[in-house]
């Protein structure tokens, strides 16, 4: 990931790249991967203004290269910029027993796909001087971390991704209220989780970070095999949480069950976009770097 | 309702299955961890109506066309649908003996009963079971089609052939038919010879046919003899001719004839002569045609060659010198050393004919010189008493003195004659061997006009260098070959290899028989001289000779097909069940797929 003609580990298979190491390691290839691609992006980048010069770096964007002190001076220099709003970010991680598990041993259970997830998405907010928290939950709230803008952070919020979790239930809700203390001042909250809860108190939560005048971007994961019950024979469905059984033969009601989640994506999306916030629907099977770009995409596109 | 194949209703246990999966469909063991349950619920709630349903649906046509298809397995028969005839076995009994091939009004008889086999097939329905069986042992079996096309090339038979066992094998193929319904049709001449045997069947009914046509007049060959059967060149042929005025004859031997000219009713024919042929030869007695050409010919067969030149030892006694004197001066032998005939107990070489010693003293140096000659017989204590001579030709003949012929391990039961129960003349390789001297006081056999002829046929076909001998057989008997035979040769010339005991051949001819690359005698097939006699048996005589609870004889060819057809019982409910089981199979896919498409657009 040194070399800018590396290939882009953002565009990786998630569960082959998750394979090559450590959570750390892998989400600074993500992010290095994901910057790489905004270079060659239209876009110009978010709203930032000129700070001061660093040495340059492998792997910093030849866009900010001050090619008058190169020509000058012999010496390669970055231009530095600074945030016109100094933003503080949570990220709100679902952590509850549905969230471990997946539908084929060669993809990424969900958690492990979004553990991943938050990690370059922390790593890549303090790449941008912005403030980075953290806050884990399952059927309580399990990790709480307040946002701080400093690189040492990060190796915080990696180390709090292995924290004791799944739990029996998920209260989003209460996670997200905690958030709402949390930040004192608007801010970015971005939910990462399975939505296997109830819509309505999670919209609450979601209608109140919105008040406050917090973004709200939400991550749906979902695994291929929840969104459209491909795989299966006959057998008897347990959810792991609740442990509700469901006898079921997956040929009889694949049609109907996708028609099922279908609606239920659309009803979060529509809860989600009356009250402002983005939502996004995420497979374990799709690299990082489309996450990570929805995510901001639909941070842009915030009012 | 009945059923032809009943165990096929347990097929009707798989009936069960669909029902047992869709009883079982909500009861699988298997557990699987599925986050998202609450939308396999609520996909569940909302389909589980129209699921339930469609499901129901589902198995009760999967149960059905099962049960229907059990059911047509079992082939039922049921009244319920009119028309047509019951599955029936058919089994047409035709005879095709020699008789048939009379020919009357240019039609011969076997053309008519064709006609009528024809006229029953083409009443027969797919759903029913049809064999033709034939006089000659012929079984076929197939559709109406099929038969018909066999009967097309059914010729007449060489022989009288056995309608009786023809009618019972035909009685076997419809008792394991498994079809309720059966008949057999008898199509026949009514030609005595060839019911000569009468049958009983159980229970199946018979028709039986026989066309009102009155036999032609008839000429045939009755009999056809060399005689000696080998000429040492010189022989003559006998025959004996049926007919009711002259006719002309022909004898030829091979393609050559040998003489011809005009016969009278039952004169006998005698052609002599010394050809130049050598070897076996087959010759034929024929007759101008008439309207039963398969009897205008008679066949034979002999051996032509040089006598064989015998000797006869001061040991072997008087008769017996006198005897060979006789087969000399009759060009049947020459003197030379090819054969001896000797006593036992003198000095003895192969091949001879060799007697028993005059004096019970001698035994036990005759016994010696057959273990010395590697005979397996041996002389037994002497017994005295008169006891008749029984064997071809000697009828009349006695045995006063006799030594009991023991045999020893590896003798042949080649018994050439008998004295009371007791082999008296045996042969073996090389070797014929007599129970008593040739003396008055043993034997008046030699005194005996068959003597000089037996003695002369014996050394010439046991021990003679071509030796050989000739069978007579009619087409279809059964022959026991000689044990050195080992391929037979047909009147075309097509060889075969044969061994035991055959069918003689269906055609008339000289089949010579061949040791190696050698003939080794000749089976002579001809057809039985009776079966030339065309009397036909009236209904009475038929009805005595086939003993069956149903029986019809007509000269109706419509009875005989509407009695063949008119077993009583319902028609076949097979094929109506499996097209309305193929609909429900059809129904059952469009619920299904109409299923699937419905749940997709839900």
């Amino acid at each position: 990931m040194d070399s800018p003609r590396a290939p882009r580990a953002d565009l990786f298979d998630p569960a082959a790249l998750a394979a090559l190491g450590r959570i750390e390691i892998i989400a600074r290839w993500i992010v290095d991967g994901f910057i790489a691609g905004l270079h060659r992006s239209p876009r110009r980048g978010f709203s930032v203004e000129f700070a001061e010069h660093r040495p340059y770096q492998p792997g910093d964007d030849l866009r900010y290269v001050d090619w008058k002190i190169v020509a000058r001076a012999d010496r390669w220099v970055v231009k530095q910029f600074e945030e016109e709003t100094n933003l503080r970010a949570a990220i709100v991680l679902d952590v509850s027993r549905s969230m471990n598990w997946t539908g084929a041993p060669t993809r990424l259970t969900k958690s492990a796909y979004a553990e991943r997830l938050a990690a370059a998405l922390a790593l890549l907010l303090l790449r941008q001087r912005d403030a980075v928290g953290l806050v884990r939950y399952d059927e309580t709230i399990r990790t709480v971390i307040p946002p701080r803008a400093r690189m040492a952070h990060w190796q915080r919020i990696v180390g709090a991704l292995g924290d004791q979790g799944a739990g029996l239930g998920s209260r989003a809700d209460d996670a997200l209220g905690h958030v709402a203390r949390m930040l004192r001042r608007p801010g970015l909250v971005v939910l990462i989780s399975d939505l296997l809860l109830e819509t309505v108190p999670v919209e609450q939560a979601v209608r109140t970070l919105r008040a406050q005048g917090h973004d709200v971007v939400v991550l749906h994961i979902l695994d291929p095999l929840e969104r459209d019950l491909s795989a299966g024979g006959e057998a008897v469905y347990v959810d792991p949480e609740t442990d509700v059984a469901v006898p079921v033969t997956p040929a009889e009601v694949r049609d109907a069950y996708r028609a099922t989640v279908a609606a239920a994506i659309d009803e979060w999306r529509a809860r989600f976009t009356v009250v402002g916030a983005a939502y996004a629907t995420i497979t374990t099977d799709v690299p990082f770097g489309v996450p990570l770009r929805r995510a901001f995409s639909s941070r842009e596109r915030l009012p | 309702m009945s059923f032809l194949a009943p165990l096929w209703l347990a097929l009707a246990a798989a009936a069960a299955v669909p029902l047992l999966l869709h009883l079982m469909r909500r009861r699988s063991g298997n557990r699987v961890e599925f986050p998202a349950v609450r939308y396999l619920q609520r996909a569940e709630r909302e389909h589980s109506a129209k699921l339930r349903l469609r499901n129901l649906l589902l198995m009760l046509l999967r149960v059905l066309a099962l049960l229907l298809i059990a059911l047509a397995a079992a082939r039922p028969i049921t009244r319920l649908s009119a028309g047509g005839h019951p599955p029936t076995a058919v089994a047409i009994v035709l005879d095709n003996s020699l008789s048939t091939g009379a020919a009357v009004d240019e039609r011969t008889v076997l053309a008519a009963l064709r006609t009528q086999a024809e006229a029953v097939l083409a009443s027969a329905a797919t759903d029913d079971r049809l064999w033709l069986v034939t006089v000659d042992g012929e079984v076929r079996a197939g559709s109406a089609s099929d038969l018909t096309d066999a009967l097309a090339e059914v010729r007449p038979f060489d022989g009288a052939g056995s309608i009786a066992t023809a009618i019972a094998r035909a009685e076997g193929l419809v008792a394991n038919a498994g079809i309720p319904a059966r008949h057999i049709v008898v199509l026949t001449d009514g030609q005595a010879s060839a019911w000569a045997a009468s049958v009983a069947l159980r229970a199946t009914p018979v028709s039986v046919y026989v066309p009102a046509i009155e036999p032609p007049a008839n000429r045939s060959v009755a009999d056809a003899t060399p005689r000696p059967a080998r000429w040492t060149p010189r022989g003559a042929i006998t025959a004996r001719v049926a007919t009711s005025d002259s006719v002309t004859w022909r004898v030829a031997l091979g393609e050559r004839t040998l003489a011809r000219g005009i016969a009278g009713s039952g004169e006998e024919l005698v052609v002599r002569g010394a050809p130049d042929e050598r070897g076996w030869v087959a010759g034929t007695v024929e007759l101008e045609p008439d309207e039963l050409r398969a009897d205008d010919v008679r066949h034979f067969a002999l051996w032509i060659g040089p006598p064989v030149g015998v000797a006869v030892s001061a040991a072997a006694g008087p008769f017996a010198a006198i005897a060979v004197d006789a087969l000399v001066q009759q060009d049947r032998a020459v003197p030379g050393a090819d054969v001896i005939v000797t006593a036992a107990d003198g000095d003895a070489r192969l091949p001879a004919v060799l007697l028993a010693p005059n004096t019970p003293a001698r035994v036990g140096a005759a016994n010696r010189t057959l273990e010395r000659l590697g005979i397996p017989w041996r002389f037994g204590p002497a017994r005295t008493g008169r006891v008749a001579l029984r064997g071809a030709g000697v009828e009349g003949a006695a045995v006063m003195l006799r030594y009991p012929l023991i045999p020893q391990p590896g003798a042949e039961s080649d018994t050439l004659l008998v004295a009371g129960t007791e082999a008296w003349a045996v042969a073996g390789p090389r070797y014929v061997l007599l129970g008593s001297p040739l003396i008055a006081e043993a034997t008046d056999f030699p005194i005996r006009a068959a003597f000089v002829p037996w003695l002369g046929e014996t050394i010439a076909q046991r021990l003679g260098s071509a030796a050989g001998p000739v069978l007579a057989a009619a087409p279809g008997e059964p022959v026991m070959l000689p044990r050195d035979v080992d391929g037979m040769e047909s009147p075309g010339g097509e060889a075969r290899a044969v061994s035991g005991t055959i069918a003689a051949p269906a055609r008339a001819g000289v089949y010579f028989l061949t040791r190696g690359a050698e003939r080794a005698g000749a089976l002579v097939v001809n057809p039985e001289p009776s079966e030339s006699v065309l009397r036909r048996l009236d209904s009475e005589a038929l009805r005595a000779r086939i003993r069956a609870a149903d029986l019809a004889i007509t000269g109706d060819p419509a009875t005989v097909v509407a009695r063949a057809w008119a077993a009583d019982g319902g028609r076949s409910a097979a094929g109506p069940l499996i097209l309305v089981a193929l609909g429900l199979l059809v129904v059952e896919a469009a619920v299904a797929r109409r299923g699937k498409s419905g749940e997709a657009s839900a």
